[in-house]
């Protein structure tokens, strides 16, 4: 075949194919262009800007290959460790990849030292973003190793329990030009950590502090930052309406806050800060304030510029609406989950006026009924994700509407909806572009509304089916041959289906989240044709399904290389099969093994062992604690797995 | 060993409220009385400052016992009193222009409101006649300085002549200094008998000193120069161990405590609830003369003879200062084994916190408190907080050990280039 090929390939210059290559943007189509000839391959390694890598043993030729990477995610490899990094760097031609990498993702890494960041920090000089979030491991030798990277510009440390005010300092002093910073969860972070940063970092744009112990005095000291765009303080239980108020007359560019779950915020205290920046774009307060005064209302009139505003869990009139309606044209979002208050007449008044709205969260408010749907479907015609989870008074009528004038809807959440059925998801189906479809508690549909969906929404990523009684066979088959595309689907308690439905999910090639709970019809024949297939398979729920035996766990350990997650619980998996699972499965590093009646303690020893070097969250029954030994537990430990004891 | 200073405001506390009583005596008193009679119903006005002297009387009775020691030394200034004098001319003059006004008004004004006004008239006149003439009796007070001396002498023995203690009871020093500025209280006390012949009367005339010493002495640093009594120690009884000493085998104490608890061996009459009791505040409370000390070395800026004297407040501070300054420092810390004192209390203080400078700047800098540090690191350019591990521990454990002097040098070689460079980068 090449040698047929060669004189049509010989007329497309490198840079022509540069070009193609530029436009593929999934990454199977990237992947079959690879496969085409040694000429196309070349090419992609040439243009291609990112990697993605969850085999660590592919990264040392990967990186070979692959020398223009600006991007490096290595947050799904298992075991990324410093002699990795050593084995990657000092194979002297190899360290080529370092030098354009600009962002490195080093999530959930939990492996990797001050040793290994600081050889990584020192190769790869250009780098520009880092995300270290959830490692639990990462203190403050491992902040003074980041904080060699002087251009460093956004780092993310999201849930680095280790690091103190003193890892912080170091950054702060080695990355004077930051400009996104992260430190949600970082519960060791103090206010003195905080004004050093607000002192050195003055190029700060986007400050996470969310879940720390903000008090006024961090404020004051942030509102000196005269770059910051955007500050979330999520969950802060001591920020108050003195603090906002010292963000009154600081930050003169803040475009967004997220204040959601501060319980001492009030609405004045976001009436001072509305007053001090009426070019916001943002407002998240969800769950902060539970009544908005009329003051608060006067001072929404300010906000023209107002893209998205979340008001959780908040007690609503229809004043604020036509409030919102008459001043916030440009709204594109709006958040209104588990708000009292919200009446078909609120929803009218704010969709008139807003009609550019794309995303719209009405989750549990009960008293919408489908005239509200039927005048968003009306008014908002670009509408793309809309959420009614628990909106019992929905009807078909109302999915009739969206599917008529809601042709670029991509999302809806209709859970626990009971009054969708099946002449609703038929009226749906129109909206071609859905890719993300929530009926988990709709017990009135069946296989003929999932044939609809099926057989038009060719594009679904995401489908829930949770608890649909409905659902059997039928539609599972509908759905493999209609959408070829789903990724991610919940199963779970859906007691009809059978083997034979899983034989149909085995010809969704991209299946890679596939949660099949309790149920109870399907075994281990069932289990080997579905994983012989999905080779994708990332995460797998299997849990109280009984009658799955150990030819079908053999088989997943056999064909599913893939798989990072998987809960067994409850199943009547063996010894054997457990050993064979843990072993075989080398991406596998979230497990939980609560209740398996047939294996015992050396079994859990020895799978454990097996698995030990590469796992990173185990959940097992408390009572094992005492049984398994001391020495696995250690070695659990040391490579920084957790332990979750039920 | 009680200092000074609370017990001289103890004193005048105990005074003002003597003073206050003494007002309300007053209030009810006839002459008062009879003052307002007499300007309600228009009469004399000149009968009226009699009155008004009468009652400043009685609040000189109080406050003139509170700065006694402080008047009698007193020098007449003839420039005060020109101000004084000036100031008196002045008021004349503006009470002269509001009569005449008072006249040009009257034979315009209505008949009913006629009395009213005249009422608020006299008022007006009264109130500035009253303190023209308070001013007056002031300043001429102050040319009287033998009358000085009698007040000071006289009100404390009428007035406290019937307190179980007498003047010099009360005071809690040590023996020693006791004999030290003995020769000078008995001075003092011999001038308040001389003094103490003069009338009565006359006591009132030094109201407007009084008030201004009293704020002297309430902000507490500065005495005016004689206005207080200077003793002055030997080295030797500084140096000495003890401060305390039983009368009857000569055993020597630091606390007098400890010296009563000593006493009640040699006899019963030792162990009676008055011989246990601390001797009482209001006892010390009742000496005459501020007392201040001296330090015996010359040339001290704490030495009497220096130009520039400051007085220190109390033995202790005597003690303390003189071991500090004048003497070698023999403690030194135990666990650092550079910082010396010759003040144990010093010592024990430092060596509460030594040791604990755990935060450490990335230029060698050591902080007890993380604020401190992160300060320093907010103010300074490219400085780091260093991260405590085993390995740098072990060479700062080493330094610690070094020769006092070398590790200091090497700390200030340390600064000192740290300074230049800084010096460069500003250029």
């Amino acid at each position: 075949m090449s040698t047929q090929s060669t004189p049509i390939l010989s007329a497309l210059t490198e840079d022509l194919l540069i070009r193609v290559n530029e436009k593929l943007v999934q990454d199977s189509d990237r992947k079959i262009w690879r496969l085409i000839c040694k000429e196309f391959h070349r090419v992609d390694s040439i243009t291609r800007k990112t990697l993605r890598v969850l085999h660590v043993e592919f990264l040392l030729t990967l990186l070979k290959n692959y020398t223009n990477l600006h991007t490096l995610d290595l947050s799904v490899c298992p075991c990324i460790e410093d002699g990795t990094i050593t084995l990657l760097l000092h194979r002297v031609d190899h360290s080529m990849w370092a030098r354009n990498l600009k962002f490195l993702n080093l999530s959930r890494a939990n492996g990797l030292k001050f040793s290994g960041l600081e050889m990584l920090v020192g190769a790869c000089k250009g780098l520009e973003s880092v995300d270290v979030s959830y490692c639990c491991g990462f203190g403050d030798r491992e902040a003074a190793a980041i904080s060699g990277c002087g251009g460093l510009k956004e780092l993310r440390m999201d849930k680095c329990l280790g690091v103190s005010d003193v890892g912080l300092a170091k950054i702060v002093v080695g990355c004077g030009r930051l400009e996104r910073l992260s430190l949600k969860w970082c519960m060791e972070i103090s206010y003195l950590g905080v004004e050093l940063l607000c002192k050195k970092c003055l190029e700060l744009k986007f400050l996470d502090v969310s879940y720390l112990k903000v008090t006024s005095d961090w404020l004051r000291s942030i509102a000196a930052l005269s770059k910051l765009e955007d500050l979330a303080m999520v969950g802060c239980p001591l920020v108050n309406d003195v603090g906002l108020q010292f963000l009154e007359n600081g930050c003169p560019l803040l475009q967004k806050i997220d204040v959601s779950r501060c319980d001492c915020v009030s609405s004045s205290g976001l009436i001072a800060l509305i007053r001090g920046h009426n070019g916001l774009l943002q407002i998240d307060a969800g769950y902060a304030i539970s009544e908005f005064s009329g003051n608060f209302v006067e001072c929404m009139q300010e906000l023209k510029n107002l893209n998205a505003i979340i008001i959780d869990g908040a007690r609503v009139s229809d004043t604020i609406f036509q409030t919102i309606s008459s001043n916030c044209k440009s709204l594109i979002e709006i958040g209104l989950s588990k708000c009292t208050g919200v009446t078909n007449m609120g929803i009218m008044q704010l969709v008139s006026g807003c009609v550019n709205l794309k995303t719209i969260n009405l989750a549990c408010c009960r008293s919408i009924t489908d005239a509200a749907i039927s005048a968003i479907a009306d008014s908002c015609r670009n509408l793309l994700r809309l959420k009614l989870e628990s909106c019992n008074m929905v009807t078909e009528k109302s999915l009739g509407h969206l599917g008529l004038h809601c042709a670029l809807l991509e999302e809806l959440d209709l859970t626990d909806c009971f009054g969708v059925n099946d002449r609703g998801l038929e009226r749906l189906s129109r909206c071609s572009r859905l890719l993300c479809l929530k009926l988990g508690l709709c017990t009135n549909i069946s296989d003929t509304g999932l044939f609809y969906i099926a057989s038009k929404c060719s594009q679904l990523h995401e489908l829930d089916l949770y608890r649909c009684m409905g659902i059997g066979d039928d539609g599972l088959a509908a759905l493999s041959s209609g959408c070829k595309k789903l990724r991610k689907l919940n199963l779970s308690y859906c007691f009809e289906v059978t083997d034979k439905g899983m034989k149909s999910l085995g010809y969704l090639d991209e299946l890679s989240d596939l949660e099949l709970r309790a149920l109870d019809k399907i075994t281990g024949a069932g289990l080997a044709a579905l994983v012989t297939r999905c080779k994708r398979l990332a995460y797998l729920d299997l849990k109280r399904c009984e009658r799955v035996d150990d030819t079908g766990f053999w088989a997943l350990a056999y064909y599913s290389r893939n798989l990072r997650q998987i809960n067994l619980s409850y199943c009547s998996i063996t010894d054997m099969a457990l050993c064979m699972l843990m072993g075989n499965l080398t991406r596998l590093q979230d497990v939980d093994l609560v209740q398996l009646t047939n294996v015992t303690v050396q079994g859990f020893d020895l799978a454990l062992r097996a698995c030990c070097v590469r796992i990173k969250k185990v959940k097992l029954v408390a009572a094992l604690g005492s049984l398994i030994s001391s020495e696995v537990l250690g070695i659990l430990h040391a490579r920084g797995c957790r332990i979750r004891w039920d | 060993m009680s200092s000074e200073n609370p017990s001289f405001t103890d004193f005048n506390l105990q005074q003002r409220q003597k003073q206050r009583q003494k007002w309300e005596d007053a209030m009810i008193s006839p002459p008062f009385g009879g003052f307002n009679q007499a300007s309600e119903s228009g009469y004399l006005l000149l009968s009226n400052p009699n009155n008004q002297t009468k009652i400043l009387d009685h609040q000189e009775d109080g406050k003139s016992t509170g700065t006694l020691g402080s008047n009698k030394v007193q020098d007449w200034d003839p420039r005060a009193m020109l101000s004084n004098l000036s100031f008196l001319e002045e008021k004349i003059h503006h009470l002269q222009d509001l009569v005449h006004l008072f006249v040009g008004h009257k034979g315009s004004g209505l008949g009913g409101q006629d009395q009213l006004i005249t009422q608020q008239q006299q008022f007006l006149i009264t109130a500035d006649l009253t303190s023209i003439i308070v001013q007056l009796i002031s300043t001429t007070g102050s040319l009287l300085p033998s009358v000085k001396h009698t007040l000071s002498a006289d009100i404390p023995n009428g007035q406290l002549g019937g307190h179980p203690f007498p003047p010099m009871a009360g005071m809690n020093c040590s023996p020693q200094p006791q004999n030290g500025g003995g020769s000078k209280v008995s001075d003092q006390s011999s001038k308040m008998d001389v003094a103490g012949d003069c009338g009565a009367g006359q006591s009132h005339f030094i109201e407007e000193h009084e008030t201004k010493e009293e704020e002297d002495a309430d902000e507490g640093e500065y005495l005016p120069p004689g206005s207080y009594d200077i003793l002055q120690l030997e080295k030797e009884e500084i140096l000495a161990p003890h401060s305390h000493f039983c009368t009857i085998c000569g055993k020597g104490f630091k606390r007098d405590a400890n010296l009563r608890m000593h006493m009640r061996g040699h006899g019963d009459e030792y162990k009676t609830p008055a011989a246990l009791a601390k001797p009482t505040k209001e006892s010390s409370s009742d000496p005459v003369v501020i007392k201040r000390y001296s330090c015996p070395f010359s040339g001290c800026k704490r030495n009497k003879d220096h130009k520039k004297f400051q007085p220190l407040k109390s033995i202790l501070c005597v003690k303390n200062h003189y071991k500090r300054t004048h003497c070698d420092k023999s403690y030194t810390c135990s666990r650092c084994h550079t910082k010396k004192f010759s003040v144990m209390a010093d010592l024990k203080t430092h060596e509460k916190h030594c040791g604990k400078d755990k935060w450490l700047c990335s230029c060698g800098t050591t902080f007890s408190r993380k604020d401190k540090l992160f300060g320093h690191i907010a103010l300074f350019q490219g400085h780091t907080p260093a991260i405590p591990v085993e390995e740098t521990r072990g060479p700062a454990v080493l330094s610690d050990k070094m020769d006092g002097k070398e590790a200091s040098n090497k700390g200030r070689k340390h600064k000192f280039q740290l300074w230049l460079s800084c010096c460069r980068k500003w250029g």
